[in-house]
């Protein structure tokens, strides 16, 4: 005989007794087991995805339109030892040749044999046949079609030379691929997903022969895009390694140079695709020799004396020349009849922001003449304009912005001829890097004065000895482990689940409670007879506890068996009704035993304390006590009546108090106070339901001996037991405010959509494009000339438009946690009175435009240089960069690190924070400092639209059509702001249902309650039955003092509740769920009815009389 | 010195009184004084509401007093802590109660042992065989492993009684333990009592109303009014 065998004994001889009490704890490790296996089930399936996208890619080397070598990938194969893909990878449109559908935002992929070994699984092709294209299920679905159908892509053309670079053609920024032939459909599982951005939507992926793609673009033998899959080398660093042999097998060309030898032996010259040499490639061209000649060519709208002028012309700015004189060749001096010491003017096109053309002018003199032999009169000076070194005409020239045709003469098409781009006009170098310095560099050519072919590879290797890969924008990316973070960091559905069914365990655990507590009271005597024959107090306790531990083992396993189909319930739920909370992502049931595991034990531990709370009270009796029989509640009714009297007025009060001053003030009706109001109020029901109790059950007898009546009986007997009624008065309480309430949280994308200071910042249109706009489109005459768009259709519209780098969306809509979020780039005045602020940063001034902090932060704080600032959604700052985390939030002043495009890291400083708004999922910085951060990011992606005139459809339909090639999808911003309220939305949502339940479990507590009180009771209503009381009548005296208890909670519950909500109520546009809340409160109403129903019958049943027959 | 080894129990001037929130003090013994010899046996008896269960609970240490002083074995308990007096509930006093309090998930061995439980949470050894031979002694030999529930009412006390002496105590209290049998077992339980307090020399409190067996005990108090009235041999 031990203490243990004696709990085994009491386990298994009260084993029915203890099935209420472990059915309680089982409600509560079902719904802990559930929700960690949901959060289970969500991770896994971000798992799956992650690894369906990346299939077996470890590293990427994305360089968006820095192409490099398609054959660099190999070399890198053979050093690394790692299956390596090259891939020209390009944002397009896709359509069937019928025009019936369409996709915008689809990602072209040229790709070999190569890229398929790298997919999970491979499909039963290597390579795709010429004139074929193999899409993914979700554009096949998209589009409608199948094998043998045909599709026609039009794709970005990635041009070196910036789009919003000076003398950037326009003609030839996209290019098709037309009647192409569906070859397959890939599944997820063979790169049907593939992307390097964490989201659980799919894209629209293509894919097309490499080479195919690479003439489309004229682009032969390049690549925008490198994966390699695990090196067969081991290394503790394998980015490091992979960049290191990056530096090794790289050349000149990945780094967008050329080193030529010039005709005649006139030297070797370094020069770009891109035109303008980067940096970096200048920096290190100077090093190499401290003697090379440096060159920036430009192309000038005239060159004017007086009233003579040749239009169009190269000038070049060299070292030899002295500041503020213009030498002019022959040509051009006849044509201008000019001599040294004339006054000439030049005209030349600098390019603003949406590559807004402003013309400016430069004073010279001339300084000299330069014959058309002399060895400075050189073609070679001009760099390969696209849209113009090949041209046949000066009138053939694409220079990217509007010519003036009717100025090319006769002669000028002649010296095109005879002597192509040869500059006609010499200036001084530091002149001209003043005036025709950009962005994108400062230089258009470096001279060696060196020869041969020795020489030119020798400059090669000392060039790239001078620069690194980085420099030239070419830095690989742990693709994997970048995956890896931005699951295991996303939003985790089990604390989220757990907290939504905080009203199913608060119902399972007062059920536990309530239920072991009876059962121990019970056998009060049985322990008074423990304590009485010298077993201490503590030990007692303890066998009780160990005996409750084991109603938790039992309680736990069968919870957790409900739980798995709980959880598999909750993922139904979230692929249908549910679906917005996940933006529809597909998930599938992940069984994991840790989760069960953690779920059990937490359920274990749930129940355990509350047994140990329940037992708790035992300290505080004697075993005499025990030994009577007596259970009595502690404390002084009447001094704890008064003080819950004072308590209940004085909230009241405050309730009252805070809604009169907020109105008083003639203030806005805030869903916040009407919230602290109505939390008040229901405290100060409680508090007075709780006094009520208190003073009945104290009621002298002298006192209400007069007034003594069966109803005035039945209310004192409702109070006999008042810490049990006020438990079951408070969660229906609690519960029924907070099923209510949480309703004013429901967000309506409609209310006040056409204030500039709502989420919608009072446009009407977002649009993002796959292919960039680079003009302004606020410029009616742009929109005409460049998309032919009908004016009428776009009266009155104006356009705010963003840079945008591509990056993980930083919003509820992505389930990840966003690694490198997407930025935006923009100027502050286009944001003037829009979207609300919520918050800056100490140190700055608002003023009239808080978007200005953008251009102010750097020097009002003083900012490092590797710090950008930035704006951000509240919900952005708070969830989408935690992982839901709040502990993890972003705050103002709190940086996230980023990489430029060079793969320079840098800060991004929250700087301001906006109330929540269609702008979620992006940060906003400022647009020159995106520029800067990103130089080759051309032109603008992402655009407001504001139209006074409502012609919202009118508009978009003109604009889809006009803009066709650029991939718009153009959405309204009412849908948009809609989109991601649904997610909050349905959090809600399931909030109130899951909370619905827990209180439909928790209104069988009041039956409990009931059975156990009039258990107690049998003798007194015995008695009744004898002074000749029908059973009926007793019935009916019962039940309806409990029903009392019912719906006094509820009532007190609904009416805080009702003030809580009430701004939302009275709101024209309220979307309040009367429906689900009428449906959830009747619910618990008539369910509680029927518990307290069932329990009195059950209670009453048999010879009432035996009870007093027995006494 | 030989005097003091014969007293188990002293009493001095022991008075109890029930504290209420809203009406004054309910006094229910008024100085109590009595010394019990080691061996003797006594049955304190009066009417309902004399103080007779009250009385009973002090002398077991499940309640104190509000004034007044009481030694069992020369120790005073109104000093000993709660963890103390258990100890000294378990090791020094039988408790036989009106209602047997047996624990119904145990047998009736397993119900005699209980007490045994609380030095180590584990019966001793010879524990098992003094129970044994103690059930054999009150005939219940044959009924170790049923339970309270397949037993009479005299049986429960019975094995109430032998629970109350396993652990071998200086005193047994016994409250109303012939109060729910019938005249039969009451008997029958009477001459158990008895029988026990020659062989065993077991000092023997038994609070009752019933004549009869107060009849069998050495000595009689008469409680009334929360004092002794009178002794009776």
């Amino acid at each position: 005989m031990t203490s243990w065998s004696l709990v085994l004994n009491s386990f298994r001889y009260y084993a029915r007794s203890h099935i209420g009490t472990l059915l309680g704890v089982a409600v509560g490790a079902m719904v802990l087991v559930g929700a960690l296996l949901v959060g289970e089930s969500v991770r896994g399936s971000l798992r799956g995805m992650a690894e369906a996208r990346l299939g077996k890619v470890e590293l990427a080397l994305p360089s968006n339109d820095r192409l490099f070598r398609a054959e660099l990938a190999a070399q890198l194969q053979a050093y690394l030892g790692a299956d390596t893909a090259a891939l020209l990878q390009l944002p397009g449109v896709a359509k069937r040749p019928s025009g019936e559908s369409r996709a915008n935002n689809v990602v072209v992929m040229g790709v070999d044999d190569a890229f398929w070994k790298l997919a999970l699984e491979q499909p039963k092709f290597t390579e795709i046949p010429e004139d074929s294209i193999v899409i993914n299920e979700r554009l096949a679905k998209q589009l409608n079609v199948e094998v043998g159908n045909s599709i026609n892509l039009r794709v970005h053309n990635p041009s070196q030379l910036s789009r919003d670079a000076p003398m950037a053609p326009i003609e030839d920024s996209t290019a098709s691929l037309a009647q192409m032939e569906v070859f397959a459909i890939v599944s997820d599982a063979q790169f049907g997903r593939f992307s390097l951005q964490a989201s659980q939507v799919p894209p629209y992926n293509t894919f097309v022969p490499l080479s195919q793609l690479q003439d489309a673009i004229e682009k032969p033998g390049m690549a925008n895009l490198m994966l390699a899959g695990k090196a067969t080398k081991p290394s503790d660093d394998p980015l490091g390694q992979a960049q290191a042999a990056l530096a090794r097998h790289w050349q000149l060309a990945d780094a967008q140079a050329q080193l030529l030898q010039l005709p005649g032996d006139k030297g070797i010259e370094l020069r770009s695709p891109r035109v303008f040499i980067d940096p970096p490639l200048a920096k290190a061209a100077l090093t190499v020799d401290t003697n090379a000649s440096e060159v920036l060519t430009y192309f000038v709208n005239k060159i004017q004396i007086g009233e003579r002028s040749t239009p169009y012309s190269m000038a070049s700015a060299l070292a030899d020349f002295e500041p503020g004189t213009v030498w002019l060749n022959q040509w051009t001096a006849d044509d201008l009849q000019a001599k040294v010491g004339d006054d000439v003017e030049l005209s030349y096109y600098s390019v603003g922001t949406m590559r807004q053309l402003e013309e400016r002018t430069g004073q010279f003199k001339v300084g000299g003449i330069i014959a058309m032999n002399d060895p400075r009169s050189d073609i070679t000076l001009m760099p390969d304009f696209p849209g113009m070194t090949d041209s046949e005409n000066c009138a053939d020239w694409d220079t990217g912005f509007p010519m003036d045709l009717d100025a090319i003469r006769d002669k000028d098409e002649d010296y095109w001829d005879t002597y192509k781009g040869t500059p006609k006009a010499y200036i001084s170098l530091a002149t001209g890097q003043e005036i025709w310095s950009n962005r994108f560099g400062s230089l258009t050519a470096v001279r060696y004065a060196q020869n041969g072919s020795e020489a030119q590879d020798a400059l090669g290797k000392q060039l790239l000895a001078n620069i690194t890969p980085t420099d030239a924008g070419l830095t690989f990316q742990p693709a994997r482990s970048q995956a890896a973070a931005s699951v295991n960091n996303a939003m985790d559905f089990g604390q989220l689940f757990m907290s939504f069914s905080f009203f199913l365990i608060a119902a399972a655990v007062m059920l536990i409670s309530l239920l072991f507590q009876f059962t121990m009271e019970k056998r009060t005597r049985e322990t008074g007879t423990l304590l009485a024959v010298g077993i201490p107090a503590r030990r007692v306790r303890r066998m009780l506890l160990l005996e409750g531990g084991l109603i938790a083992i039992v309680g736990c396993i069968v919870g957790a068996v409900a739980g798995t189909f709980f959880a598999e319930t909750l993922l139904n739920a979230l692929s249908t009704n549910w679906k917005d909370a996940v933006a529809s992502a597909t998930l599938t049931y992940h069984s994991s035993s840790s989760a069960v595991g953690t779920g059990m034990s937490m359920g274990f531990f749930v129940a355990l304390a509350t047994i140990w709370w329940s037992l708790r009270k035992l300290k505080k009796q004697t075993a005499r006590e025990l030994l009577a029989g007596e259970t009595q509640e502690q404390g002084n009714p009447k001094n704890t009546a008064k003080r819950s009297t004072i308590i209940g007025v004085v909230l009241i009060l405050a309730a009252l108090g805070s809604i009169g001053a907020v109105l008083a003030d003639g203030g806005q009706m805030s869903p916040n106070s009407f919230y602290g109001a109505g939390a008040m109020l229901l405290l100060s029901g409680l508090a007075l339901a709780s006094a009520r109790l208190k003073r009945l059950a104290n009621a002298g007898a002298l006192g209400q001996a007069e007034s003594l009546s069966l109803r005035a009986l039945g209310k004192r007997n409702a109070a006999r037991r008042s810490r049990r009624s006020m438990a079951t008065i408070g969660m229906l309480a609690c519960g029924s405010f907070m099923i209510a309430s949480i309703g004013v949280f429901q967000k309506d994308a409609e209310t006040g959509a056409d204030q500039p200071t709502s989420g919608t910042g009072g446009f009407e249109l977002m649009g993002e494009a796959s292919i960039a706009i680079v003009h302004d489109m606020n410029n009616p005459t742009n929109r005409e000339d460049f998309y032919s768009i009908d004016e009428e259709a776009l009266k009155d519209v104006s356009f705010v438009p963003f840079r945008l780098r591509d990056g993980d969306q930083a919003n509820c809509l992505n389930l990840n946690l966003a690694q490198e979020p997407r930025l935006l780039g923009m100027r502050p005045e286009t944001l003037a009175g829009r979207f609300s602020f919520i918050d800056t940063m100490d140190g700055l001034e608002p003023g009239d435009n808080p978007w200005s902090i953008l251009e102010s932060a750097r020097e009002a704080l003083k900012l490092p240089a590797d710090v950008v600032p930035a704006i951000a959604d509240q919900s952005v700052m708070m969830w989408a960069l935690s992982g839901g985390d709040m502990m993890k939030s972003k705050k103002l002043g709190d940086t996230i690190d980023y990489t430029d495009e060079h793969g320079n890291p840098f800060k991004i400083q929250f700087v301001g924070q906006i109330a929540d708004s269609i702008m979620q999922g992006n940060l906003i910085i400022p647009e020159s400092d995106f520029i800067k951060r990103f130089p080759s990011e051309s032109g603008y992606r992402v655009f407001l639209i504001d139209n006074p005139g409502e012609r919202t459809d009118e508009v978009s339909d003109e604009l889809n059509v006009a803009l066709a090639d650029h991939g718009f999808e153009w959405v309204s911003t009412t849908r948009r702001l809609g989109d991601l309220n649904a997610v909050q939305n349905t959090y809600l949502q399931t909030f109130q249902v899951l909370g619905g339940l827990g209180l439909l479990i928790g209104s069988l507590g009041l039956g409990v309650v009931v059975l156990r009180n009039v258990q107690e009771r049998k003798s007194e209503l015995a008695l009744l039955r004898a002074v000749g009381f029908e059973k009926s009548a007793i019935k009916r005296f019962v039940l309806s003092e409990y029903l009392g208890l019912l719906v006094g909670g509820l009532l007190i519950g609904t009416m805080a509740a009702a003030l809580a909500v009430l701004p939302t109520m009275l709101s024209p546009t309220a979307d309040v769920p009367y429906s689900l809340l009428g449906a959830t409160l009747g619910g618990v109403l008539l369910l509680a009815g029927v518990w307290t129903w069932i329990a009195t019958n059950l209670s009453l049943r048999g010879n009432l009389l035996e009870g007093i027959q027995k006494d | 010195m030989a005097e003091d080894n014969a007293v188990v129990l002293r009493l001095d001037a022991v008075h109890k009184q029930y504290e209420s929130a809203d009406r004054d003090p309910v006094p229910v013994l008024k100085g109590i004084t009595l010394t019990v010899n080691r061996g003797e046996s006594i049955a304190i008896i009066g009417p309902s509401g004399s103080g007779k269960s009250t009385l009973l609970n002090i002398l077991g240490s499940l309640d104190s007093p509000t004034n007044g002083s009481i030694q069992l074995d020369g120790q005073e308990l109104a000093h000993l802590t709660e963890q103390d007096l258990a100890s000294v509930r378990n090791k020094k006093i039988g408790f036989i109660f009106q209602s047997h309090h047996l624990l119904p998930q145990c047998s009736v061995l397993e119900n005699v042992l209980v007490p045994t439980l609380a030095e180590n949470g584990k019966a001793p050894a010879g524990a098992v065989e003094r129970a044994k031979q103690l059930l054999d002694r009150v005939g219940l030999g044959h009924r170790l492993t049923h339970r309270p529930a397949q037993l009479s009412g005299g049986e429960c006390q019975r094995v109430a009684v032998v629970r109350a002496l396993i652990n071998q105590p200086s005193l047994i209290l016994a409250d109303e333990p012939t109060g729910a049998l019938d005249h039969s077992n009451a008997e029958s339980l009477a001459d158990l009592l008895v029988e026990l307090n020659r062989d065993e020399k077991v000092t023997l409190i038994v609070v009752t109303h019933s004549t009869d067996l107060a009849a069998r005990m050495g000595t009689t108090h008469q409680l009334q009014d929360g004092t002794f009235a009178s002794n009776a041999a």
